[in-house]
């Protein structure tokens, strides 16, 4: 399913979130929305949901504007993870993911496949509430798969920001999986080392508006990020010969952390 | 136990519960020096039937209306009595009863109580909804504080309501306003509460995946297809309507809306389906309960009014919900 962006502008009262942006999304493609805070990547993910309706602009899904289609339409094409969910009943893990096929046909062997993947059989009868942060981002990341179809969209905000780097790891290779077999994701996150290595494509936001876009290679081009967050950033080889991005923050670099291997 | 099958016995549990207490408030009689269980004789029996019935009919209300309160407002505390609504459609009540003194004189008791009992308690449903917001979301600490203060607003206007009638007059409305259960009432307007009820058991049963999906927060509820706008609009005005039909039946009655989903979810767990059924048989256990405690004791002059008997249960539980960190969503 495609994703059409375009000229989309979103103002809270007035204060303007976003400004004229225009972009694309494909099906197979694993974009990462980048950004520093406040650049608008929340407000964009949330419009592209259709949870906001834009001020300016529109997103089509398939050619369809995105805030006219009813709950019900897009959660057949749209599977939404925040960066964090509450939910406030004393759920169980498995009846959260279950609330995934909430507009959808019951399926639980689809279920326990989501909640299998995402490691969370041995805590499938607990309380949702009694996980950790880490945990809870991965039931919700369940509960999308468990909704999303082969050929939708799948939206995330910082889907990954509270896993340790073990299930941080699995979660993106589910969601390069999911890219391969067909699905658009579009995943906002802070880490740009970990986005250069997962992300097929990016978008970079900068005070609301699209700095650039296109394969993650070229948007993460050092001088451009050193504009955009204020911050050096150098692109490296590791020991595989693989190019890899790292930050070099102008308080670490003068060593205010003077850590020793 | 699968969940199912704790559901079903459950729910078989809280059946019994309120059969029981059912049955208990149509035997107990208070004879000298302590109380008797026995059929009553015909005349009576008439009595009993009807405050059995409308018991049953309030605590259903009350319980299903807390239930939708809580899950549409993802915040644990909610139920119409902290929120104001309760003390609104009393406020609404209480103008009809004034404008039926002052039109009638003394001997009328404004017993069209049901239409002004729904207008005040959906206004001040209102008001609580639209000032327990932040920033377009719905703050639990907020919406306990506000419906809190706009309950104390329509105390205030109670009280002045009050204040304009003769004394003796005086004396019915306090009685009403801490909660009566009658023996006698109009047949339609039993009637139509029952009604009003039956129709909020099942709308709350039917919507109960609904409910379910609501309890996410709205973008995510929205994202797994739920409208959530439209679902809390119609549910809220469920919720006051049936709250509105009890203060117009029995007066005020507090914490039942409270405790019933509380204690169902300690049975029955948090699907919504089956805890609307379970908290109205709680409900229904409780406020009958507590009517069947009102008959025991003898106390003061007269007939103790059943708030007192809630209030006592209500008010730790709803402390107890408070510290334990139940009550938070």
């Amino acid at each position: 399913m495609s994703l059409v962006i375009d000229n989309l502008g979103f103002s809270y009262g007035r204060l303007s979130a976003l400004r004229g942006v225009s972009v694309r999304a494909e099906p197979g493609q694993l974009i990462a929305v980048l950004g520093p805070n406040a650049a608008g990547k929340s407000t964009l993910l949330r419009c592209m949901i259709g949870a906001l309706k834009p001020t300016a602009g529109q997103v089509l899904l398939d050619g369809r504007t995105v805030h006219r289609l009813s709950p019900r339409t897009l959660a057949m094409r749209i599977a939404y993870v925040p960066q964090r969910s509450i939910v406030s009943a004393a759920f169980t893990v498995r009846q959260v993911v279950e609330l995934g096929r909430y507009a959808l046909p019951a399926d639980h062997r689809r279920v326990s496949e989501s909640i299998a993947n995402l490691d969370l059989s041995d805590v499938e009868h607990r309380a949702y509430r009694t996980l950790s942060v880490g945990q809870q981002q991965r039931v919700t990341l369940a509960r999308a798969f468990a909704q999303l179809a082969p050929d939708g969209v799948m939206v995330l905000d910082e889907p990954t920001s509270a896993m340790d780097l073990q299930h941080a790891s699995r979660a993106l290779e589910l969601l390069a999986q999911a890219a391969r077999a067909g699905t658009t994701v579009i995943m906002a996150m802070h880490d740009l080392s970990v986005a250069a290595m997962a992300a097929s494509h990016a978008w970079l936001l900068h005070r609301g508006e699209l700095a650039a876009e296109g394969a993650t290679c070229e948007v993460l081009e050092a001088q451009r990020l050193q504009r955009v967050f204020g911050v050096g950033f150098t692109w490296i080889k590791d020991g595989a010969g693989r190019p890899r991005l790292l930050a070099d923050p102008p308080a670490l670099a003068a060593g205010a952390y003077n850590a020793t291997p | 136990m699968s969940l199912r099958t704790r559901q079903i016995v459950g729910l078989a549990c809280l059946l019994l519960l309120a059969a029981a207490m059912c049955l208990l408030r149509v035997l107990i009689t208070r004879v000298d020096g302590g109380i008797s269980l026995a059929w009553p004789e015909a005349g009576i029996a008439g009595f009993r039937l009807t405050a059995l019935s409308v018991g049953a009919i309030v605590g259903c209300s009350l319980a299903v209306s807390g239930v939708l309160l809580q899950a549409l407002l993802r915040n644990p505390l909610a139920e119409p009595f902290i929120l104001g609504i309760s003390s609104g459609a009393g406020l609404g009540v209480m103008a009809a009863m004034y404008l039926a003194y002052r039109l009638h004189g003394p001997g009328a008791g404004g017993e069209e109580r049901l239409a002004p009992a729904i207008i005040g308690a959906l206004i001040t449903l209102a008001a609580v909804y639209a000032l327990g917001q932040r920033r377009g979301w719905l703050d639990p600490v907020s919406l306990v504080l506000v419906g809190v203060i706009v309950s104390a607003i329509c105390g205030a206007g109670i009280m002045f309501f009050q204040h304009l009638v003769d004394t003796g007059l005086r004396g019915q409305f306090t009685t009403w306003l801490m909660g009566y259960i009658p023996e006698a009432v109009d047949v339609w307007v039993l009637r139509l509460c029952a009604i009003i009820a039956l129709i909020g058991l099942v709308v709350g049963g039917v919507m109960g995946r609904a409910m379910d999906a609501a309890t996410l927060g709205d973008d995510e509820a929205r994202s797994v297809g739920l409208s959530i706008g439209p679902l809390r609009v119609a549910m809220f005005g469920l919720a006051g309507v049936l709250a509105a039909s009890t203060v117009a039946l029995a007066g005020p009655i507090g914490f039942v809306g409270l405790i019933a989903p509380h204690l169902a979810r300690l049975v029955l767990g948090p699907k919504h389906a089956a805890l609307v059924v379970g908290a109205a048989l709680c409900g229904i256990a409780i406020t009958v309960g507590a009517d069947v405690a009102r008959q025991a004791v003898d106390v003061g002059a007269g007939r103790m009014p059943i708030g007192i008997f809630t209030a006592i249960i209500g008010g730790p539980a709803f402390i107890w919900l408070l510290l334990s960190g139940r009550g938070q969503s």
